[in-house]
């Protein structure tokens, strides 16, 4: 089973809940941002920071039925906890790794602080802390330790709670903050191929109000975050032009022919040397003549 | 073919490495700086532009000290013995930038100090796993390789005789973990070991004749020819940001072949230099011959280049300009985030002043034997041979790429190397070429003068 969210876009009211439910969890520091304007409306902050896992992406378009001649359209953006990441490709020391579970996580403990990650993701997702002295790398994690621990709540301001209560707490503490805080129920957790199955029954039950596309089914082999909206795509700010292969297809391969290139080569070489060698004591040897 | 080194009579202290020796104590600063107060403060990284001139640099660095297994490869397996004064001073460089290289990653590193878990951890699928291993392996390599320049003048018989024995069992063994480091298979590594302790048991007798065991030369190629192209490997991943003309599944074997051109070149150009600051003889009869060699592989590349881009398809895009070529992913072919292609426009230029006058100029330079004899024509031709190569890595890294920034805000400033970048960066240089010039000055690295070379 891997564990994914659906990101209804058409549900979304641009509260932020999610924002701060990912600061509060993560325990990440506050930022100073400011209002870009142009199509990005109220956005803010204008970017994923290493101070910010998640936040929600804002955008104006043009629509002379709508009130006010224009639509927003919000989008919560974090990683996209790829089915086959480049991130995780990239590292030379496994301090990124696609869990069984589906969250795409980081152990800062092995990381030798290359970026490779950084440069490689496709979303521009991984941030570096850079004015640490010992820098790691920040993303969304998928709250992977709340989602594989156990939250236990016995009681509530000195009230012992009732079963049925903890194990709902239980359950609870074991959804993504973002999703907890959702105030819409535009954000849904649980298995993708289910959430796969809600998405397009959603989409072929309002065709009028969603795309005929489920962002992340296929870009980059699929994500475990998963976008309906309302416009394409590239109206809300996506990049549309990933195509459907996993990029470590290329690098993989290249990879894999290295061991036995390395053989190859060295075998040549050596067949290269003894050939050449023996050209060379055919053209010195004396003639027989001589040698007599 | 060995004992014919000589150390060079040149004073030690010359106001020459004077010079050097402060631009060396200034990027000793640099790094101190970079450590104590942090990536952020000391150099224009950012999130948006993660790798910079660093980065740049020892792409670089890496594609011109190809020299050394080039030339190793071509004396001692190829038997172009005529070549044989080129070797050594050729392994001290690469020795030296690949020693310097590391410094300069060390400093580029986020958190250097776990640099250890290269060794607990075993990502086959990633090419910075693999160019990190082979790096560290071809590095002991060419310190066996240079090692007997040691040997001979200090008189270490004992050591000398040590080395020609246990120097191939030590490559036989490194090269057979790094088989199975790059395949995790016991099997794979087994055949390794049988493959390379066949290769130094039939070539046992190699150093008699040449003073290195083939092996060694044989293990300094095959690295090399791994990371060099693995180097290439690491752009793979970059599909969606790489302009088109630059991004091929071929990226492996280009870099490879132009990490051959580079190091030909800057071979080339370090003899002439040799000559010129120690009042040496010049070799141009060899180095007209060396031009020859550099031409054909030049072709080889060239003529890849060329295969590549028109089975891709970019060929057309290069005259047509804009866009077309903006990336390789994707079905849309244009790239953007709100519909807006981003491909610069000036992109196929470069590719083109890439090609023509670091590619299709110098190999017409370096074409016929009147051209190579022209002393003028032939250090052109090498000397644009090498500038193709530096601006194909600038390109890759940086110029070529359509970075798309940290999202959902998009690619905010541009990037200009710091001072402490650049500073650090010309040091290692500086420090290359005053450790260079003190070798020769202490140790037997270059031919003896007297000596000709010259086949007239």
């Amino acid at each position: 089973m891997s564990l994914a969210v659906l990101v209804d876009t058409t549900k979304c009211i641009g509260c932020r809940s999610c924002q701060v439910s990912c600061k509060q969890w993560n325990g990440l520091p506050a930022e100073r941002t400011h209002i870009e304007g142009r199509d990005t409306g109220y956005q803010n902050p204008l970017s994923l920071s290493s101070h910010t896992y998640t936040m929600v992406s804002f955008r104006e378009i043009a629509e002379p039925t709508a009130p006010g001649g224009f639509k927003r359209v919000f989008a919560k953006r974090q990683c996209m906890h790829c089915e086959e990441p480049s991130c995780v490709s990239a590292c030379p020391v496994t301090a990124l790794r696609k869990t069984a579970e589906g969250p795409v996580i980081y152990d800062s403990n092995k990381c030798m602080g290359c970026r490779y990650c950084v440069w490689a993701c496709p979303f521009g997702v991984p941030t570096a802390d850079w004015d640490s002295l010992t820098p790691v790398i920040r993303k969304c994690t998928m709250c992977f330790d709340r989602i594989t621990g156990h939250m236990e709540i016995a009681d509530l301001n000195g009230q012992p709670v009732a079963a049925e209560a903890r194990e709902r707490y239980a359950a609870s503490g074991k959804t993504p903050a973002c999703v907890k805080a959702c105030t819409t129920g535009a954000l849904r957790f649980g298995n993708r191929d289910d959430l796969l199955k809600t998405a397009w029954e959603r989409v072929r039950a309002m065709p009028d109000r969603y795309v005929q596309h489920v962002y992340g089914e296929h870009e980059v082999g699929g994500t475990s975050f998963l976008y309906l909206a309302a416009v394409p795509f590239e109206k809300a700010g996506f990049r549309h032009d990933l195509g459907t292969h996993a990029p470590p297809e290329y690098s993989s391969i290249a990879l894999s022919l290295v061991a036995p290139a390395a053989m190859g080569l060295g075998a040549l070489l050596t067949a290269v040397y003894m050939l050449q060698q023996r050209k060379i004591k055919l053209a010195e040897a004396p003639a027989p003549a001589e040698k007599e | 073919m060995h004992h014919e080194h000589e150390i060079v009579p040149a004073r030690l202290v010359t106001w020459r490495l004077v010079l050097l020796a402060l631009l060396m104590v200034a990027g000793a600063a640099a790094f101190v700086a970079r450590f104590a107060y942090g990536l952020g403060v000391t150099t224009n990284l950012s999130d948006n532009y993660p790798w910079g001139l660093w980065i740049v640099f020892d792409l670089v660095w890496i594609a011109l000290a190809g020299g050394a297994f080039a030339t190793a490869g071509l004396v001692y397996v190829f038997m172009a013995r005529e070549y044989h004064p080129l070797a050594r001073p050729a392994v001290w460089m690469g020795f030296l930038s690949y020693s310097f290289v590391v410094v300069t990653l060390l400093a580029d590193l986020g958190r250097p100090w776990n640099f250890y878990h290269l060794i607990l951890q075993r990502p086959e699928h990633s090419a910075m796993y693999e160019v990190s291993w082979c790096v560290g392996l071809y590095v002991t390599i060419l310190a066996l390789e240079f090692a007997p320049t040691l040997f001979e003048r200090f008189k270490w018989q004992k050591l000398h005789d040590l080395w020609r024995v246990w120097s191939p069992v030590y490559t036989v063994a490194a090269l057979s973990v790094f088989v199975f480091l790059m395949s995790h298979s016991l099997a794979m590594a087994a055949l390794a070991l049988v493959i390379f302790t066949a290769v130094a048991h039939l070539t046992r007798d190699s150093h008699r004749e040449t003073g290195v065991p083939i092996i060694l030369i044989v293990a300094a190629v095959t690295l090399s020819t791994m990371h060099q192209s693995s180097l290439g490997s690491i752009f793979l991943l970059m599909r969606d940001k790489l302009s088109a003309f630059w991004w091929s599944p071929a990226m492996p074997v280009l870099f490879f072949f132009s990490a051959v051109v580079s190091g030909f070149a800057l071979v080339m150009l370090m003899d002439v230099l040799i000559s010129y600051f120690f009042r040496r003889p010049y070799q141009w009869n060899m180095l007209a011959g060396m031009g020859k060699i550099l031409w054909g592989v030049l072709g080889v590349y060239l003529a890849l280049r060329f295969a590549d881009i028109v089975y891709r398809g970019q060929f057309a895009a290069l005259f047509a300009g804009a866009g077309h070529a903006a990336v390789a992913a994707g079905h849309s072919g244009d790239f953007g985030w709100g519909g807006a292609a981003r491909g610069a426009d000036y992109r196929h230029i470069l590719f083109i002043v890439e090609i023509v006058v670091g590619g299709i100029v110098p190999l017409v330079l370096l074409s016929f034997e009147a051209f190579r004899k022209q002393r003028v024509l032939l250090l052109c031709g090498a000397l644009l041979a090498l500038g193709g190569v530096v601006f194909n890595r600038l390109n890759v890294v940086l110029l070529g790429m359509n970075l798309p920034g940290t999202q959902p805000g998009g690619l905010v400033g541009t990037y200009y190397p710091s001072l402490i970048e650049w500073v650090l960066s010309l040091s290692l240089i500086a420090a290359a070429v005053f450790f260079f010039a003190t070798g020769v000055k202490l140790l037997p690295i270059l031919p003896k003068a007297q000596r000709s070379y010259e086949r007239a």
